[in-house]
């Protein structure tokens, strides 16, 4: 078929042939392994939290305010209530990820919808999107999903949508940039001959073609909700049930003279494993655009 | 004379597509209002810890929450018609003037934050491109990359840990010394140590993302024909980097810088609630907190024009900066 | 933008740098103009108040908002001021008389007190004030309820007529609690917008200089104050501080001198106490005792029946919370009636002793059996997020009645969505709340309990839904009773049925220390303590 042949082109070249292809891609680009190595790491902690610390996180088990290494039965010292540390770290690691994939899920697919419609449409309806658009841009990021955890409730769903809600904008840009672009293409033009329907066109034809600045801006997209969350869990508007890494730095605020470490590990947490996300988010973004490799 | 008459027609768009962008800000402050739970009068009586159905008619009176939906709007459109942001009647002054008390804290804040930043930034990002791929590279690479990952609230507590409690160099808050007799050279030195932990916190993040836009729009650019002929003309490396290759790659920078400052507000928030700064950002907190939408919508109001009008500067600076690009 | 103008290059840069210099410069002014602050006279004595938030007006008026009640009455003073024991002493009136059947109060006021506009005060202000405050203070309504009829026979008598007797009146005259405000500044004007709220006038020790929105208030030396030689300082200023940590620092390094409802950190009160410069302060916090309390609702299906309220009182260990979410500066209470009122507190334990067995079976009584094996049932518990401990205080309640086989769902949400929830909608299980006794049981604790109190969409009212005759009864009589020793026994009856009835469970009462730099002095003279009007302070 001729739609996959215009496909197959302007794929993006690093599809590994074979293993020893994958292994070199990753020898090649020791930052973006270094990457995927510690979100890996982060994700198996994540998983395994049940095991590694089964019960919850909240329970007050020790003595209160111990410093790290002092008693090996809690490695990573305890909190004002007793609460073990390196417990709330694994169990907030499940809840950083699931904020971040969920909220940079839900701002990829209205961003898609948004960027698509009026990249392919253009006339009033990309007009209307393009100032709804900036209507959301205007606005500040994070006062916005303070105002929408406000009218719901700060739980799990309601922050990842919320997140989700204030980030799309930037997608919709893309999106629609990269539409722009490609619906005047060649392969477009024969697909509308052939009498496929504007649906088919936009999701079968155009979409696959438009990702790979998506699929980098996306790892950008879940680094950035798992700080927004942090920021908010910070301020005490997070999940009360939950721990997370920013409601441990906000609980250990008050004693940053004395116990500054409860503020200082879930800090290196979060850094470390947004961290992990930009390497992988610049090693896709060297991988797809190989003109930018530099000297 | 062509750079300000396009600074003429340039603000004259601006203005007018500013008007559905105010529009749309006004009925989304308006929806928010609607939907979310509570109002004014309830946080005063949860405030005080006491109240009558009197005292709560009297303030919903007061307020204007007691008229039905469609006036309370009108009335918000009807203040914005003649220039006015409305009064707030939970801080029984204009709003336009509580902002004003506000303004030149979050300005002090945002300006001195920016331009760390694109110093900071720039400078680092030269310096990166200047010693690609060896040592001093890889060594600010990964400065930078901390910079851009670690959430710039916990940087800033970290901060506040070394330099305020453990070396006692810096104060932990505030955004003066009050009540001290200073005055002159003294005053503009406490002022400076107050700002400092706040704006770096809030410039981290700016910080490495100037860094790195610099370092790639530079190896990008040293490529270019124009480079080699200069270098063949005999000009010194450092007039090639900062005439010739800085000059072009401040182009992407300053597109960046200018999407940035709009959302500095919303960084703020944490950060000033971090070190007590009486900013914007904790302002619109506790607008939201206590459902005080005229001052909220002032604030939103507020920074989407800084944002608009930072748009058309940015747009200025290309056009100066390479007069190959029309401004549209 | 210095980089900038460092390059040459095209024909327009000349002029283009010119304009970059210009602008520079206009920048560095405007800077200037923002760095330099006003400078304050040399030499004056100054004490600094810390306070978290910024109050929404400085007279505590219509809003009584705890952080109002903090500054009002530097500058707005009352009829009375009270002794640690609620014995009350001559302030703007020096000396008041009720009679026998407590129908008639005769206060003789001052003479020569100037307002700080240089008007005289008079007995037309203080009948005014009083008249004003039933009508729009939040409590100025059930506080003088009984008052039908305010005379004032000459410039400096007032008399209230009242309609039945009010034996907690007499203790209501506080600055902070009754503001006497000027007539000829509020007369004929809307109270809650009068522009006097942001910059007031009163008779007080400490004028109003100015108000730096989110950063401080600066009061200065009233020297016309009736008190003379008083106040031995120049110049107050109230500093706003929202981050615990900081103001522990703030203390630690001289940036601030007092504060009050302690100030800083529970978990940082250890450690500053050992400091040689500070000073912890038990006294100055009797005026408002507060009590922190789990309420729940009776309308809810599980709470219906007294069995599981019981169960759940048996589950709950009170030194554990005196211990580890107030570090041991708190007062266990069974009693909703504070301990700081111990006129009228009943230190009898509660009849539901901390016993997990006894809570077991009360459940298994109640047909409330473990389904998998662990959980009986869920409930929603919803917090007061004003404070910090309330949300610990919560994540206790819930480890604990998860020892018993409730699990327990927390929910949080800001003060507005709060009151809306419990007051209005009535939306919840059970919430962990608090409320200040205020200075008398008829004023601060009548409220939670009185069935009439129950009114949807007022906050603070009987959010249980309580409603037992024989308590109604007990309370409306207290409200009335002239004879100290019945109405002390009327109160005891009441707490014995509450005990037993458990619509709420009292918890603990807060410590509220007052913590001053060694340098202020006489700071804490009255049962306000740093609430009142702050008359004596001074400093070495």
């Amino acid at each position: 078929m001729s739609s996959d042949t215009t496909r197959a082109a302007s794929l993006p070249l690093f599809v590994p042939k074979s293993r020893r292809g994958l292994a070199a891609l990753l020898l090649g680009h020791p930052t973006f392994a270094a990457g995927l190595f510690i979100f890996a790491i982060v994700v198996l902690l994540a998983l395994g939290a049940d095991i590694l610390y089964p019960g919850d996180p909240q329970d007050m088990v020790g003595p209160p305010l111990l410093w790290p290494f002092a008693d090996m039965e809690y490695p990573l010292g305890t909190d004002s209530l007793g609460r073990d540390v390196a417990a709330g770290l694994v169990h907030g690691a499940r809840v950083s990820l699931i904020i971040g994939f969920s909220a940079a899920a839900i701002g990829l697919v209205i961003g898609t919808l948004v960027g698509a419609a009026g990249g392919f449409f253009g006339g009033y309806v990309d007009n209307i999107l393009v100032r709804l658009t900036e209507l959301f841009q205007t606005v500040p990021t994070f006062l916005l999903v303070i105002v929408i955890v406000a009218i719901g409730e700060p739980s799990l769903p309601v922050m990842a949508a919320a997140i989700g809600i204030a980030s799309w904008p930037t997608i919709a840009r893309l999106v629609r940039a990269q539409f722009r672009s490609l619906r005047e293409q060649d392969f477009v033009m024969a697909a509308r001959s052939l009498g496929y329907s504007d649906a088919r066109i936009i999701f079968v034809e155009i979409l696959p073609n438009a990702l790979p600045p998506v699929v980098v801006t996306a790892s950008v997209m879940v680094a950035g909700a798992i700080l927004t969350e942090t920021g908010l869990s910070f301020l005490n508007m997070g999940d009360p049930n939950l721990v997370s890494w920013g409601s441990m730095i906000g609980g250990g605020r008050e004693m940053l003279r004395t116990a500054w470490f409860l503020t200082a590990l879930p800090g290196i947490a979060t850094a470390l494993t947004v961290l992990a996300l930009n390497l992988i988010g610049d090693g896709l973004n060297e991988v797809f655009n190989p003109r930018m490799r530099e000297r | 004379m062509r750079l300000l008459s396009r600074a003429g027609r340039s603000l004259g768009r601006t203005l007018l597509q500013a008007v559905p962008t105010v529009l749309g800000i006004v009925v989304l402050n308006f929806l928010f209002l609607q939907l979310v739970p509570g109002d004014a009068a309830d946080v005063i009586a949860g405030e005080s810890g006491s109240a009558t159905l009197e005292s709560m008619e009297a303030l919903r009176r007061q307020f204007g929450l007691d008229q039905p939906v469609l006036v309370q709007l009108l009335s918000y459109l009807d203040h914005l018609a003649h220039f006015s942001l409305g009064f707030s009647p939970r801080y029984n002054m204009p709003v336009g003037e509580l902002i004003m008390s506000r303004l030149p804290f979050t300005l002090l804040l945002m300006v001195s934050a920016f331009t760390l930043s694109l110093v900071l930034g720039i400078a680092f990002g030269t310096l990166m491109a200047a010693f690609a791929r060896r040592w001093p590279d890889r060594l600010l690479s990964v400065l930078v990359l901390v910079l851009y990952s670690a959430p710039g609230f916990w940087v800033g507590l970290m901060a506040i840990v070394l330099f305020s409690v453990k070396l006692g160099w810096l104060p932990s808050g505030g955004a003066m010394t009050i009540g001290a007799d200073l005055s002159g050279w003294p005053a503009i030195a406490d002022r400076l140590a107050h700002l400092a932990l706040p704006s770096f916190s809030l410039a981290c993040f700016f910080i490495a993302v100037y860094a790195r836009l610099t370092r790639s729009a530079m190896l990008e650019v040293e490529r270019q024909d124009f480079v080699r002929t200069a270098q063949a003309k005999g000009l010194s490396a450092f007039t090639i980097q900062t005439r010739h290759v800085l000059r072009n790659a401040l182009i992407p920078v300053t597109t960046v810088a200018g999407l940035h400052l709009g959302n500095m507000l919303g960084g703020a928030i944490v950060v000033e609630t971090v070190f007590g700064w009486p900013g914007m950002g904790r302002l619109a907190l506790d607008a939201v907190m206590a459902r005080d939408f005229s001052v909220l919508l002032g604030v939103l109001l507020l920074s989407s024009f800084v944002v608009i009008f930072a748009n058309v500067f940015i747009d200025l600076l290309h056009a100066w900066l390479d007069p190959r690009i029309e401004a549209h | 933008m210095m980089v900038l103008t460092s390059w040459g290059g095209e024909a327009a840069s000349g002029r283009s740098a010119s304009v970059w210099r210009r602008s520079a410069l206009a920048a560095l002014l405007l800077g200037a103009a923002i760095l330099l602050p006003q400078a304050s006279p040399a030499g004056a004595a100054t004490v600094t108040m810390v306070q978290a938030t910024e109050p929404p007006t400085l007279v505590s008026l219509t809003n009584v908002a705890t952080t109002a009640l903090a500054v009002s009455a530097k500058v707005t003073e009352g009829l009375l001021e009270y002794d640690e024991k609620l014995d009350p002493k001559p302030l703007l009136a020096t000396a008041w008389d009720v009679s026998p059947d407590g129908l008639t109060y005769t206060f003789k006021l001052r003479d020569g007190v100037k307002w700080h506009d240089g008007k005289p005060f008079t007995s037309e202000d203080a009948a005014f004030s009083i008249d004003l405050l039933k009508k729009v203070h939040p409590r100025g309504k059930t506080t003088f309820a009984n008052v039908s009829a305010i005379e004032t026979p000459d410039p400096l008598t007032v008399v209230l007529r009242l309609s039945k007797p009010a034996p907690y009146l007499i203790k209501a005259f506080a600055p902070a609690e009754t503001p006497i405000v000027a007539k000829h500044i509020y007369a004929g004007t809307d109270p809650a917008s009068n522009p006097n709220g942001n910059a007031p006038i009163g008779t007080g020790p400490f004028k109003f200089k100015e108000w730096a929105r989110g950063n401080y208030i600066a009061y200065e030396r009233n020297d016309d104050y009736w008190g003379k030689p008083d106040p031995k300082v120049d110049q107050l200023i109230v500093k706003f501080i929202p981050d615990a940590a900081a103001r522990s620092i703030a203390f630690e390094s001289g940036g601030v001198d007092f504060g009050y409802r302690t100030p800083v950190a529970l978990s940082d009160v250890e450690r500053l106490k050992a400091l040689p410069n500070l000073k912890f302060e038990t006294k100055g916090a009797s005026y408002s005792s507060n009590v922190t309390r789990l309420e729940f609702n009776l309308d809810n299906e599980y709470f219906k029946d007294p069995r599981v309220r019981q169960a759940i009182a048996h589950a709950i260990d009170r030194n554990v919370i005196v211990k580890t979410i107030h570090y041991g500066l708190a007062t266990p209470t069974s009693s909703p009636i504070a301990p700081g009122l111990a006129q009228f507190h009943d230190p009898a334990p509660s009849p539901y002793a901390y016993d997990l067995k006894a809570a077991a079976k009360l459940l298994d009584e109640a047909g409330l059996t473990p389904k998998d094996g662990r959980t009986r049932f869920h409930l929603t518990l919803d917090y007061n997020p004003i404070t910090t401990e309330g949300r610990r205080l919560a994540e206790y309640i819930r480890a604990s009645l998860a020892r018993i086989g409730i699990a327990v769902d927390l929910r949080a949400q800001d003060i507005s969505a709060f009151v809306r929830r419990i007051y209005t909608d009535r939306d919840f299980d059970f919430v962990v709340n608090g409320a200040s006794n205020l200075f008398d049981p008829t004023v601060g604790v009548q409220r939670l309990y009185w069935s009439k109190s129950f009114q949807k969409g007022v906050p603070f009212s009987n959010a249980t839904h309580y409603s037992n005759p024989e308590v109604d009864r007990l309370l409306e009589q207290a409200a009335v009773e002239n004879d100290p020793k019945v109405r002390v026994e009327l109160f005891r009856k009441f707490q014995e049925i509450v005990g037993k009835d458990i619509p709420d469970i009292n918890l603990v009462s807060p410590t509220f220390l007052t913590l001053h730099n060694v340098r202020v002095h006489d700071l804490v003279t009255t049962a306000d303590g740093a609430e009142g009007n702050l008359a004596h302070v001074n400093v070495k």
